[in-house]
Parts: structure tokens; C-alpha cells; sequence
């Protein structure tokens, strides 16, 4: 035998399978800290369950990038008319994944369900109370009174299509083996696992997804996401610990970044009780916390001092500022209300939240330094929740986020009382608040209704139930490679705009 | 034998009733609540008190107790409020890898403690039986979140001879990738293993029968394969038997760093989202798994001493 006459062979028979091999396929590997619970838009509110859900489903409109406004979904155009009673959709030619069309009759059937007694998101969709199917791609609906946030609503997660044939005949299995408009559908789920997703050949976007398949490896430990970037298993990594986030960005091949999505940290006061229930004291609390020092140590840097227990989002004024810090001024406050020497209290904070519990810590002896002395008391997080909705509690340590672009659903949470939550358990009341609240639901969208919203915001500031903290980052890390990932205000991501140019 | 096995089976009844009976009642006193954990902070009154009735909360506790049983007696284990799936199918899911960390486990333990508990025992008292028996006291001082971490980052982010966790699919594959969360768990018990069988040997040794066998002109290996090792082993297998126990449901720690699906992450997920019928479900299925594995257990002391009946 010739040696190099094996040789030619070899390689003549591997340019062959080279040439008759398709390009290979292009997945997206991210390492997520949350395993989705189910795939039903309207049972659920964790987050790992609303991120997923949102790849494999489509909703009539969905918040832009920016946050700030609405952008067309499986809605191609729509009109509300001027008395904000009736919303008209055109749907455009889009397709469920199997490549049935989606319909106005799929429309109307999954937004009754989601204001159906089984639904967790009901309120948000009782104020439409009737639905005219016009025809198979134009639908109608109408509110019985003026109700601006219905609209936004119909851009959350709770509000995807569904077939609604597919739904009817399966039932709860249907949840199992999804089928949705969304850039991607469910190829394999194991549970605690992994979730494996592939393109969507028929999704309305064209050319999108860029990558072929997307693979959401659940991985809960926060320092285990970074390990699996590290060492090249995964292609994102969703939620770093924040302390490793300079180091990760100094790493070849690896960068980060960062957004502050819709959330607030704070301290609820109980203004029941007393001192809280002097605003001299509440504002004196805000004065003798240095927010500016908390987001350097314990969100290292990655977050923004807070001047209310609202995001920055839609309507938000850019002039409020946090409350200065002035430990001077708050021991004087104090003294004024009474309280010279400063008074005890106590401090809740969910043991299990890492952030929270530092914040506790770092609260504590900034509070001492104008004489207050608290004693931080750590309680799994339901039990804090529990303990704050009797009203048993002097401080606790907490936050808000939103679900929607519109912040009639956060200041309904943290300021209005009673309607939600008594103003987040505060039991702070402001007559003044409530009629602006009760006004802007049913002022359309504009100026008008942007002024209402920082008045409200700037009674919430001034009246101070809440020690206001911070806005934390989001962050994620991810391969060079990797382009144009990036986490929205709504805290979710858009896989179908990730390239991964290698 | 037969008849013994079938005797403790049917002593099983009145203590797996007395499980369920505690489990349900401890669970009834724990504080929060599963509707307003799984709506959210911002579900509205109404719609917490239908999701209560959706999942007969509101019932009367015998009622739920009731419940309860019928699920366990017809194998569902009840429904996950979170999962809506049936607890069985959930156990179904996570059990293999349980069960792949306890046996792999198991047998790296053996793989590592039986020669260096014979290699201890054999030198009694020198150098050597001391090293031995400090390494092993520092493997089992060792935090496994600390070795978990260690063994990640030099073997599989710098060696690059592991993945840094997660699972497969089939035999093989999950072999390798469950090799280190086996490797921690393995090496504590290693460590209990290697302690006993070598004080057991040491005793073996001395005893009389021993003597005897060596007196009838047996060879040193012979004595030791057919008298002190099968009669040193009973505490071996008790020592598994526990650690058995244990590593079922105590393998938290280790699942959540390498991110394996198992029964531990899902009992504390479940605690931490106040999934009850989870709760109370995995809380039997363990206590049949002990039971069992307790069982299997004096089987093999039985089998592995004459001297031992089942009664």
C-alpha cells in the first residue's frame, strides 16, 4: 500500500462530507436562575414562567425597548376611540407555530380566559366587557366605563394568544406541548433543567430568530451562571452577582451590562404606629440614610439612589431628586417631632434576599447615627410578607416592581389606600392621591394624565411612608460573540434579536 | 425470610399513617399562605379567596386531611399547586438523579474507603494508620458547598476534564456529568465508612474465631476474606443504610451548585414558594424511601451475618 495515496483519500473523502454537510445549526445558550413553573400565561407570576412564556407566545402589542410606549405585536394597527370606550384591533397575517392562522376569534377567546374566574390577572381584563368580531382579522372591544390602562394591559404576558381550538381540546395538557405565535417553540422541557426551544418557522417577524434553536439551561445558583460562561458551557448568563460584574468585564471574551428595570427598593414605615406616624420622622428617616453609599456598597454601583417607592417609567418626573442625605437635619427633625434621644424600633427583611438582608445591615447603623436604634429581624420571605399585611411590623424591608408600562398598576400598590394594599401595608392615606388616581384611570393618555402622575409621585415623596431606597440593576454577562442581547425595562429579554457572530 | 420481609411490610401501615398524620399538621401551622404566594404580592382580596377555593383551602382541616390520604393511597400524592401536574410525575422526573447521586455515590465511597480502612487497619498505631486517619477527619470537616466550589473551578473550569454541572441525556453521558456532585457527597461518606470499617476490622482481628481459623492453618488472606471482612462490613452497611437516608433528600447543597434536578432542590423550591401538597407529598415519599432503604438494609446484615434473623 502507498501511504500518501491513503492519505489524498482521506482528505478527497472528508472535503465530500464537508461540502455535503448544511451549515451547522446556530444555538443560543443562557443560563437563567428561575425554573419556569408553567407555561399558562394566566396562572402564573414568577418570573422564570413570564420570561419563557414571552419567547413562545405573541400578544396583541407589547412594550418597546425603550419601555416607554407600545409597538405592534399580532395587532398590526389599531384606533381607541376619543371617549376611550372602544379599542379596534387589525390583526395582521400572522401564524401560530403548527401554521394555523391566528385569528380574531383566537383573540377574543384568550382574553376571556384571562378574565376568567381561574385567572390570577383577572382584574386587569374584567373592564372589557364585550368583544364584536368583525371579521377574522378585526376585532372590537369595548369597556362599560373609561378605563386608560386596559389597553397597556393587553401588552402583558397574561394577554398571549392562544389557539383557542388547541386550548379547548386539551385542556391543561395543551401547557405541556405549547403552541403559540412567539419567535420560538417548546422543542423539549425537562424540568428543573432545561428548556429547549427552536425557531419558529411560520413567525410573523421575517428572518427572525437569527440563531436556530435557544436552549434556557436553569441554573440557580447565581455563581454557578458564571462559572458555566466562564468555562464556555453557556453564551449568556442572566444575573451575575453583582461584586463579580468589574471582574467578569475585565475577563477576555467576556462582557456585560447592565439596565435598571421597573423596580423600587424601600422600608415600609407603619405609619399606624407610632413615631411613623409623624411625617416629620418618616422624613427624618430619609434624610439620615446615605443612598448614595448603599448603592456603592451593596449594589456595587449597580443601581441609582431612589427619590420615591415608584421606577423611573413612564410620566416620571426627571426633577424629583432623592431626599439629601443630612443626618444633621434628621436630628433636628427628630427633635422637633419629640424625639431627641432617638427612638427603637424594629426591622423586617426577607432572609432569603441576599441584597436586602446587606441593606438591613447598612440601614441599621445609619439609623444610629441620629439615634435611632433598630433591631433587624430576618423572616423567611412569606412570613414577611404575612407579618407586614396584619399591619404587626415597624419597618420592613422591601420593594415593588411593575408588570406593565403604565404606572397606574404600581401607584394603585404603593400609594393608593385602601384599593390594593392599603398603600403597600404603610395604612398611609392620601385623599388627595386617591381622587388623582380614581381621575387618571379614566383620562386617556397625554399631558393631563402625565401631570397627575407626578403630582401623585410627589405627595408619595413629600408624605414619605416609605425610607426610599434604590432602583437595582439588572445585569447579565455574556460571550463576545453574542450580539445585541440585552434585558428591557419589563425585565424580560428578545431572544429572536440575538445574532451570535462567531 | 419471605415471611419476615412480609411481616415488617405490613408494620410499615400504622407508621407511614402516622407520617402523613404529622406531615399534614406540621405543614398546617407552618405561617403564609400559598394563594398570595402564588398570585403574587398584588393580587386583589377576591381573587386570593378564589384561588383558595380552586384549591379547597378553605375546607375544614379533616377534610384536607382526607384529601390528602386518598391521594397517597391512590399514588398521585396530590396535585402541585405551582406545577399543576401530580406530584407523582414531578417525583417521577427528579428521582433518577436522586437515586444516580445516592448509588454513585455509594460506590466511590466504597471504591475509595474499603482499601484505605484495610491499609489502616493493617498498619494499626504507625504512621501510616494516623495519616490515613486525619486526612479522612478533614473529609469529613470539609463544608460540601466549600468542596463543591473547589472542585468546580480546578477540575472543570481550569482542567476542563468536567462540566461545571447540570445533566444529560442517557446512561453515559449523565455518568460523566454527575461524576463530581457524586464525588462531594462520596467522599463524607467515604470518610464515615473508612472510620468504622477500620475500627471494626481492628476488633475483628482480635476475636477469637480468628484465632481459630488461623490455628486450622488457613492463610492470612483466606482469614481475612471469610471471617474479619464479612463480619467487620455489618457496620459498613448500617453506615450506608443512614447515609442512604440521608443523601435522598439531603443532597440540597450539592443540586443547587451543580444545578442537578433532584428530589432536594425540588422539596426546598417548593418550601420557599409554599407549594403544600408538595410538601407534604415528598415528605411521605422520603419517609417510604427511608423506610424501604431500612429495610433493604437489615435484609443485607441478614445475608451478611448468619448470627442476625429477621423477626
Amino acid at each position: 500500500m502507498i501511504p500518501g495515496l491513503n492519505l489524498k483519500a482521506l482528505l478527497l473523502a472528508s472535503a465530500v462530507a464537508l461540502t455535503g454537510l448544511p451549515a451547522a445549526a446556530e444555538t443560543l445558550r443562557v443560563a437563567m436562575g428561575f425554573d419556569p413553573l408553567s407555561l399558562d400565561p394566566i396562572a402564573t407570576s414568577d418570573n422564570g414562567s413570564i420570561w419563557t412564556q414571552l419567547l413562545i407566545f405573541d400578544t396583541l402589542v407589547r412594550p418597546d425597548k425603550t419601555g416607554e410606549g407600545l409597538e405592534p405585536g399580532l395587532a398590526e394597527s389599531w384606533t381607541v376611540s376619543e371617549d376611550g370606550l372602544t379599542l379596534t384591533f387589525n390583526l395582521r397575517e400572522a401564524k401560530f407555530s403548527d401554521g394555523t392562522p391566528v385569528t380574531a376569534e383566537d383573540v377574543q377567546f384568550s382574553i376571556e380566559r384571562a378574565a376568567s374566574e381561574e385567572s390570577g390577572w383577572a382584574r386587569f381584563y374584567r373592564p372589557i366587557t364585550s368583544f364584536e368580531i368583525v371579521n377574522d382579522r378585526q376585532i372590537v372591544m369595548t369597556l362599560a366605563e373609561p378605563f386608560t390602562p386596559a389597553f397597556n394591559n393587553l401588552a402583558l404576558f397574561a394577554a398571549a394568544i392562544l389557539p383557542k381550538a388547541q386550548v379547548e381540546e386539551k385542556g391543561d395538557a395543551f401547557f405541556d406541548a405549547p403552541v403559540g405565535a412567539g419567535p420560538f417553540m417548546l422543542k423539549n422541557w425537562a424540568r428543573g433543567s432545561r428548556i429547549e426551544l427552536e425557531k419558529n418557522p411560520n413567525y410573523w417577524q421575517e428572518g427572525k430568530p437569527y440563531v436556530d434553536d435557544a436552549v434556557l439551561e436553569i441554573v440557580t445558583e447565581p455563581s454557578a451562571r458564571v462559572i458555566k460562561l466562564e468555562a464556555g458551557e453557556v453564551d449568556v448568563a442572566l444575573d451575575p452577582p453583582l461584586n463579580q460584574l468589574e471582574d467578569l468585564d475585565g475577563k477576555d471574551g467576556i462582557s456585560t451590562g447592565q439596565i435598571i428595570p421597573y423596580r423600587a427598593d424601600f422600608v415600609q414605615l407603619n405609619t399606624t404606629r407610632e413615631p411613623f406616624d409623624d411625617e416629620r420622622v418618616r422624613k427624618a428617616l430619609n434624610m439620615a440614610i446615605d443612598k448614595d453609599a448603599l448603592v456603592q456598597g451593596v449594589l456595587y454601583g449597580a443601581g441609582e439612589p431612589a427619590a420615591a417607592a415608584m421606577p423611573v417609567m413612564a410620566y416620571a418626573d426627571p426633577e424629583l431628586a432623592p431626599y439629601p442625605y443630612d443626618p444633621a437635619a434628621a436630628k433636628e427633625l427628630l427633635a422637633e417631632a419629640g424625639y431627641a434621644d432617638g427612638f427603637e424600633a424594629q426591622l423586617l427583611v426577607d432572609s432569603g434576599a441576599a441584597t436586602s438582608r446587606n441593606a438591613a445591615i447598612t440601614l441599621q447603623a445609619m439609623l444610629q447615627q441620629v439615634g435611632v436604634r433598630v433591631e433587624v429581624q430576618m423572616l423567611e420571605g412569606g412570613t414577611q410578607w404575612e407579618t407586614t399585611k396584619s399591619g404587626n411590623y415597624d419597618m420592613s424591608v422591601s420593594y415593588a416592581t411593575s408588570d406593565t408600562i403604565d404606572p397606574d398598576q404600581i401607584i394603585g400598590f404603593v400609594g393608593v389606600n385602601p384599593e390594593r394594599a392599603n398603600a403597600y401595608h404603610t395604612e398611609w392615606k392620601s385623599e388627595r392621591l386617591n381622587e388623582l388616581y380614581e381621575e387618571e384611570r379614566k383620562t386617556p393618555d397625554g399631558d393631563e394624565r402625565g401631570g397627575m402622575f407626578r403630582e401623585m409621585v410627589q405627595i408619595l415623596h413629600d408624605e414619605a411612608p416609605y425610607i426610599f431606597l434604590y432602583h437595582p440593576a439588572s445585569a447579565w454577562a455574556a460571550q463576545d460573540y453574542v450580539k445585541d442581547f440585552e434585558i428591557l425595562p419589563t425585565s424580560n429579554f428578545r431572544l429572536e434579536e440575538v445574532k451570535i457572530e462567531k | 425470610m419471605f415471611l419476615a420481609i412480609l411481616k415488617r411490610l405490613l408494620m410499615l401501615i400504622p407508621v407511614l399513617i402516622g407520617i402523613t398524620l404529622i406531615s399534614f399538621l406540621l405543614l398546617q401551622i407552618m405561617p403564609g399562605d400559598p394563594a398570595s404566594r402564588a398570585m403574587g404580592s398584588r393580587a386583589s382580596a377576591e381573587d386570593l379567596q378564589a384561588m383558595r377555593e380552586l384549591w379547597g383551602l378553605d375546607k375544614p382541616i379533616w377534610v384536607q386531611y382526607f384529601y390528602f390520604l386518598r391521594d397517597c393511597v391512590t399514588g398521585s400524592f396530590g396535585v402541585s399547586i405551582f406545577h399543576k401536574q401530580p406530584i407523582i410525575t414531578l417525583v417521577a422526573d427528579r428521582l433518577p438523579y436522586t437515586l444516580a447521586i445516592v448509588l454513585y455515590s455509594t460506590v466511590i465511597a466504597l471504591v475509595i474507603a474499603l482499601p484505605f480502612a484495610i491499609l489502616a487497619a493493617a498498619n494499626r498505631g504507625r504512621f501510616l494508620d494516623v495519616a490515613i486517619r486525619q486526612i479522612f477527619v478533614v473529609l469529613i470537616a470539609l463544608p460540601p458547598f466549600w468542596l463543591c466550589y473547589v472542585l468546580i473551578l480546578w477540575l472543570a473550569l481550569n482542567l476542563g476534564m468536567f462540566p461545571t454541572g447540570g445533566v444529560g441525556t442517557g446512561f453515559f453521558e449523565n455518568l460523566y456529568r454527575l461524576f463530581l456532585p457524586s464525588l462531594v457527597v462520596g467522599l463524607s461518606t467515604a470518610a464515615l465508612i473508612q472510620q468504622s470499617l477500620r475500627a471494626a476490622l481492628i476488633d475483628a482481628m482480635k476475636a477469637d474465631y480468628v484465632d481459630t481459623a488461623r490455628a486450622k492453618g488457613l492463610r492470612g488472606y483466606e482469614v481475612f476474606l471469610r471471617h474479619i471482612l464479612p463480619n467487620s462490613l455489618i457496620s459498613t452497611i448500617s453506615i450506608i443504610g443512614v447515609r442512604v437516608s440521608w443523601i435522598i433528600g439531603g443532597t440540597v447543597v450539592v443540586e443547587k451548585i451543580f444545578s442537578v434536578p433532584g428530589l432536594g432542590s425540588l422539596l426546598i423550591d417548593s418550601i420557599v414558594s409554599r407549594d403544600l401538597p408538595v410538601i407534604r407529598g415528598l415528605t411521605v415519599f422520603f419517609a417510604i424511601l427511608v423506610v424501604t432503604v431500612n429495610l433493604i438494609a437489615d435484609i443485607c446484615y441478614a445475608l451478611a451475618d448468619p448470627r442476625i434473623r429477621l423477626e
